[in-house]
Order: C-alpha cells, then sequence, then structure tokens
C-alpha cells in the first residue's frame, strides 16, 4: 500500500440556521492512500458534499483536522493554502451550472492556469489547454465554443479539464456524473478511470449512485446524517454489509436483470430526520428495525468489526 | 389475452419554429392492455415524455404538431377530439405523474384542493363536497400521508412525500390508464423503492395499466411487463421483458446500454459505453439513427432506414437483424402456413 496522502480526523462542520445547529458532517474520519478512491455514499442532505467541499476548505470546518501530505489544513494561513491548493482539485456536480457561460472553452480550461500564475506566457497557456484538451478528448475545433454550444458529456469532460489542468494529486469529485445519462456518463467514468491509472491521481468520488461508487472506488464510506455509519473495502462492503442502513440501501437498487425480479425486499420505511439539534445516540435509530434502547442512549462509535471493516451500530462487537 | 385499452400507431410529432423542425417522435407504435405495464426507456432527447404528452393532448399548441398516425384509447381516436371531449378524458380516464414533484405542484394550494380539484372537475357522480372532502382523506391515507395533513402546503413535505401527493392526485379519479413520466428519478434510491412498491401494489388493486418512461433499466426490470426501447424519436426495440432482458437477439443501441451500466455484483475495470453522441434530432441521418454510433455499421444502415423485424414478440429496428431473424420468422410464418 503506498503511503497516506490525506488525513481526516475528527471533521466537524455545524451551520447555525434559525432552528438551532445544523450537524451537516459530525465527527467523521477517515484516511486515503495516495492512488486510491475513496467513494462516498449516502442520500441527499447527509452532508456528502459538505464533507467534501470541508476536506478542501472550501467550507471553514467547526472542528478537526485536515493533513494533506502531512501538512496541516485546517488553521492554515492563506499563503500555505495558495501553495497546497493547486495539488488538491474539485470536479463540480453540475455541469451546467458550474461553468460560466460567457467564457470560451479555451478561457475556462485557462483560468486555474492564471489564477495561480503557472504558466509565464501567454504561449505556454494555450499549449498546456490544448494538450489537456486532448487528454480529456474535447476535439480542437471546440477550443472557441461557449458552453451552451456543448452536450452535458463534453461539459463535463471542460468540468474534468479545469480541474486536472493544474497537474494535481488529490482530486474531491462531486457526484460528477449524476447529471448525464447512462451512455454519457460510461464515457466520463472510463475518462476518470484511465486518468487515475496514467497519473496516479487520488479521488475522493462523492456520489448517491451505488453501482457507480462500486465501479470507482476502493474503499467505501457510507453516510448518514452527517455520521459515516461504515467504512470498508468496496467488495467486502458489497459482499457484507453489516450495518443495517447499508444493507437497507442495498437492498434499495433496483437490479437491471430478469432473474432478481420479484424477490420479496425489505424496504425501509420513513424518511431521513432533520440533522437540526439531532438528539444523542444512533442516527438512523428511527428507521432501524432492530433498535433498541441501547441505541438511543448515545452516539455509537466506528468499531472495526474485522481487519480494515469499520461499522457503527451496537448489534455488532 | 386482455382486452386492448391504449394503441399508438404510427406516431410522428414535430416541433416547429421558424428557424427549424424538430423530429421529435417518427413513426412509434405500441399497445398496452388492460393492467399491464409498457416501459418506455431511452435517454434525454430520445422523444418518451414528448409521446407521453401527446397521448395527453399536452403538446404546446403553437410549436407541436402531430404530423401523422394515430392514438386510441378504447376504440376512441383521442387525436381527433375535440377541446372539450379532450378534459372529459384527460385526469378522468387517463392521468399523468410528472417527473418533479417540486415543480410540478401548486405552491400557493394547499394538498388537499390539489387533490379535491380533479374530482370536483371530473364530478360526473354529482358527489357533494363532504364527499370528495372523504375520498381525498381516503386517498392520502392510501399514498401513505395522514390525512390530518391535508391542510398543508406543498413546501411543508419532503421530496418523496410531494411525489405521493402527486400521485394521489393522479389516481383519485381511478384513471384506467396512468403514464409515470419518470416518477422516481427526482428521489433517493430508499425513497424510490417506496415508491415504486407503492405504484405496483396500487396498480394490482386497481387493474390500471401504467407506462413507466424511466431512463433506469432496474426500474424496468422491477415494474414492466413489456419494454420499448427509444432512441432519436423511434422505438428501436420492442418486446416482452423477457424479449429484452434476456433473449438473444438485440439492437446495438439495447447492447451499449446494458454496457453503459457499472455492475453490483461484477467487478470489471472498464465499462463498454456507446461511443459519440445522439444525433442532432433537426437533421436527423438518411440512414439508421444508430449508424455513427454502431459498430456494425454497414453501407446500407446509412442509405436505408431499417424497417422493423418482428420474430414472436419481440420488435428489432435494425438491418443486421434482418439478415439474422429472417430465416426466424421465414420459419414462424411457414409453420403458421402448415399449421
Amino acid at each position: 500500500m503506498s503511503d497516506v496522502i490525506l488525513k481526516v480526523s475528527h471533521l466537524k462542520k455545524y451551520f447555525r440556521t434559525g432552528a438551532g445547529l445544523l450537524h451537516a458532517v459530525d465527527d467523521v474520519s477517515f484516511s486515503v492512500p495516495g492512488g486510491s478512491t475513496i467513494g462516498v455514499v449516502g442520500e441527499s442532505g447527509c452532508g456528502k458534499s459538505t464533507l467534501g467541499r470541508t476536506v478542501l476548505r472550501l467550507n471553514e470546518p467547526t472542528d478537526g483536522s485536515v493533513l494533506f501530505e502531512g501538512q496541516e489544513l485546517i488553521g492554515a494561513s492563506k499563503k500555505t493554502l495558495a501553495k497546497i491548493r493547486p495539488q488538491m482539485q474539485m470536479i463540480f456536480q453540475d455541469p451546467y451550472a458550474s461553468l460560466n457561460g460567457r467564457m470560451t472553452v479555451q478561457q475556462l480550461i485557462a483560468e486555474p492556469l492564471i489564477v495561480n500564475r503557472v504558466c509565464r506566457n501567454r504561449r505556454e497557456i494555450d499549449q498546456k489547454v490544448s494538450e489537456i484538451m486532448e487528454v480529456v478528448g474535447l476535439s480542437e475545433r471546440l477550443t472557441y465554443a461557449y458552453p451552451h454550444e456543448l452536450d452535458g458529456g463534453r461539459r463535463q469532460r471542460i468540468g474534468v479539464a479545469r480541474a486536472l489542468v493544474l497537474d494535481p494529486k488529490f482530486i474531491v469529485c462531486d457526484e460528477p456524473v449524476s447529471a448525464l445519462d447512462v451512455s454519457i456518463q460510461a464515457q466520463i467514468l472510463n475518462l476518470l478511470m484511465d486518468l487515475q491509472e496514467e497519473r496516479n491521481l487520488t479521488y475522493m468520488f462523492i456520489t448517491h449512485d451505488l453501482s457507480v461508487v462500486r465501479h470507482i472506488s476502493s474503499r467505501i464510506m457510507v453516510m448518514y446524517l452527517g455520521k459515516c455509519v461504515e467504512e470498508a473495502d468496496a467488495d467486502r462492503l458489497f459482499e457484507n454489509p453489516a450495518h443495517p442502513y447499508t444493507q437497507a440501501l442495498l437492498a434499495a437498487i433496483p437490479i437491471p436483470s430478469v432473474s432478481s425480479q420479484h424477490v420479496h425486499r425489505t424496504l425501509l420505511q420513513g424518511e431521513v430526520t432533520s440533522p437540526v439539534n439531532p438528539a444523542p445516540g444512533c442516527r438512523f435509530a428511527q428507521r432501524c428495525k432492530y433498535a433498541c434502547e441501547a441505541c438511543r442512549k448515545e452516539d455509537i462509535p466506528l468499531k472495526e468489526i474485522e481487519p480494515g471493516h469499520f461499522c457503527a451500530c451496537v448489534r455488532e462487537g | 389475452m386482455n382486452n386492448e385499452l391504449l394503441q399508438v400507431k404510427n406516431l410522428s410529432v414535430q416541433y416547429k419554429t421558424d428557424l427549424e423542425t424538430v423530429y421529435a417522435v417518427n413513426d412509434v407504435s405500441f399497445s398496452i392492455c388492460e393492467g399491464e405495464t409498457l416501459g418506455l426507456v431511452g435517454e434525454t432527447g430520445a422523444g418518451k415524455t414528448t409521446t407521453a404528452l401527446g397521448i395527453m393532448g399536452l403538446l404546446p399548441k403553437r410549436t407541436a404538431h402531430i404530423t401523422g398516425g394515430s392514438i386510441s384509447y378504447k376504440g376512441r381516436e383521442l387525436t381527433e377530439l375535440s377541446k372539450k371531449e379532450l378534459l372529459g378524458v384527460r385526469g378522468k380516464q387517463i392521468s399523468m405523474i410528472f417527473q418533479d414533484p417540486m415543480t410540478a405542484l401548486n405552491p400557493v394550494l394547499t394538498v388537499g384542493d390539489q387533490i379535491g380539484e380533479t374530482l370536483r372537475l371530473h364530478n360526473t357522480e354529482n358527489l357533494s363536497g363532504e364527499a370528495i372532502e372523504k375520498k381525498v382523506d381516503e386517498m392520502l391515507e392510501m399514498v401513505g400521508i395522514p390525512p390530518e395533513r391535508k391542510k398543508e402546503y406543498p413546501y411543508q413535505f419532503s421530496g418523496g412525500m410531494r411525489q405521493r401527493v402527486v400521485i394521489a392526485i393522479a389516481l383519485i379519479c381511478d384513471p384506467s390508464l396512468l403514464i409515470a413520466d419518470e416518477p422516481t428519478t427526482a428521489l433517493d434510491v430508499t425513497i424510490q423503492a417506496q415508491i415504486l412498491s407503492m405504484i405496483c401494489d396500487l396498480q394490482r388493486k386497481y387493474g390500471t395499466a401504467v407506462i413507466m418512461i424511466t431512463h433506469d433499466m432496474g426500474v424496468v426490470a422491477e415494474t414492466c411487463d413489456k419494454v420499448a426501447i427509444m432512441y432519436a424519436g423511434q422505438i428501436v426495440e420492442y418486446g416482452e421483458l423477457k424479449d429484452i432482458f434476456t433473449g438473444d437477439d438485440h439492437h446495438p443501441y439495447t447492447i451499449g446500454l446494458f454496457g453503459s451500466i457499472p455492475s453490483l455484483t461484477k467487478k470489471y475495470r472498464r465499462l463498454t459505453p456507446i461511443e459519440g453522441l445522439m444525433p442532432d434530432p433537426t437533421t436527423l441521418p438518411a440512414g439508421c439513427c444508430f449508424a455513427e454510433r454502431c459498430s456494425h455499421c454497414q453501407e446500407i444502415c446509412r442509405r436505408e432506414k431499417p424497417q422493423p423485424v418482428v420474430s414472436g414478440s419481440h420488435m428489432i429496428r435494425c438491418h443486421a437483424a434482418d439478415a439474422h431473424l429472417a430465416a426466424a420468422s421465414d420459419f414462424f410464418e411457414k409453420d403458421l402456413s402448415r399449421g
């Protein structure tokens, strides 16, 4: 296993709202070895995007620490951050909203280079932009096109190019394919995996699509209401899910084959409760069929139930 | 065999503006029997929603034109009905669940009012106001919302709850055909499972036929009896669920669709997506619409539009299938003539 590139410990991000403190990310710890992919799954509102943004310090965290290649990001000065930031980039969810409609493809991809003062002159910038366009599969004739002239798949390729042009080591991918059609989605996923192989990139891949996350990740973290409820290697998690929420999540996926049809599933009842001022204890207790007294008393810590497999449930261990 | 409820034959719809013509639906045919579920599958811009709006008579008046074909519902031709006659059918006999529950509801009316509205408009049995309210309570209960909440407004409900309200609106008049346009796309997977199982339960209970529009092959496998796969405004493959999921012959687009879905059980390094993009619906190619992206493309594919090749309940619109299946259908005909 290669060295740990990112180590997050006890990260918390609370938002102040009219109703009280919203616990978006509540005491999450994980580490990512270089060249691997950690997948973060969960339903909308479970804090996965906030986690991704907080790791990059796009949100100021409430508490905790983020070590990137041994360097502490939380509390780091603007100057230090500016030095580290080119190493860590982000691909955003919606390629229709994340690109400035008044900039050409060329300008969009060159922007990170200009902001970070990487190139000495115009020629160097142009050179780099055309190189990266070829890498992500954008044809040269699109150099002066505007985003509205392009389809979703090509726009997301611009998003990938923008993240990649600074030659980062670590990329947070926040639902990069959820706005795309399946055939286009597969093209982008292949592109991301090829790039990872070529450049030894490390990804944090945030998504709600479980089949996508299994395909791309080496490790998977399942989040529920700001808490990490289970973390394991991708195959282990799918073959042997330990937390009741993970089990329910896996059972809910419709499988595209006829053989599995009409298998009776146990459906999860109810909906996600509010993350504002959550009661102590397991956040999932209200929807959990195994919930007992002990679940509602105090927060359940993550426990290692087998080597490399962590789960936060009183029934385990 | 069940009674045929809706038959769409050679339907074509175009959107015309001064600048261009969009060929949204081209020569689409399918039928649905009472109590059946038909899956209409395809990517963005394949013409799924346009087909649905055509059936509902909800196409935008100024730009959309039905340029050919027929839609017959219980023997009545829907495209020739007057506006008034159509009002009697729409919402009462055919109703629709819209894609996005966040925008499909009126934010300034309580959900109780919105559910009751359909029944008040189609009050053929002269129900009193009280009876309508009672029916609204029943509907809410059926979709799993406590009836006390009918005085609340849509913003007070979560996405899944709003979709339940939309379903209650669609089902209150006990329609015989329900068109569900991506009913779960905007929802989380656990909520999606709840909504899908609810639609299936209600369908079994009332014998409603459902047209399920979706892009998710998983949803199709779990809910549908028949499947139509649309590409660039055409149905490229059509058949019973088993034909599409287990049959031997497929349209190359169907194969590409399945290759694009990451598997939950098998682990492989790369997906096998379809390269390229869907053709521009304003300038469709002369030959097969899929030719540009097809790995089996021959010369004839670019020149001529493929005709549907039928074998039993299974239809494929592909030149390659032609050669392959011709033998089979020959055999089939011979078999018939002999028998």
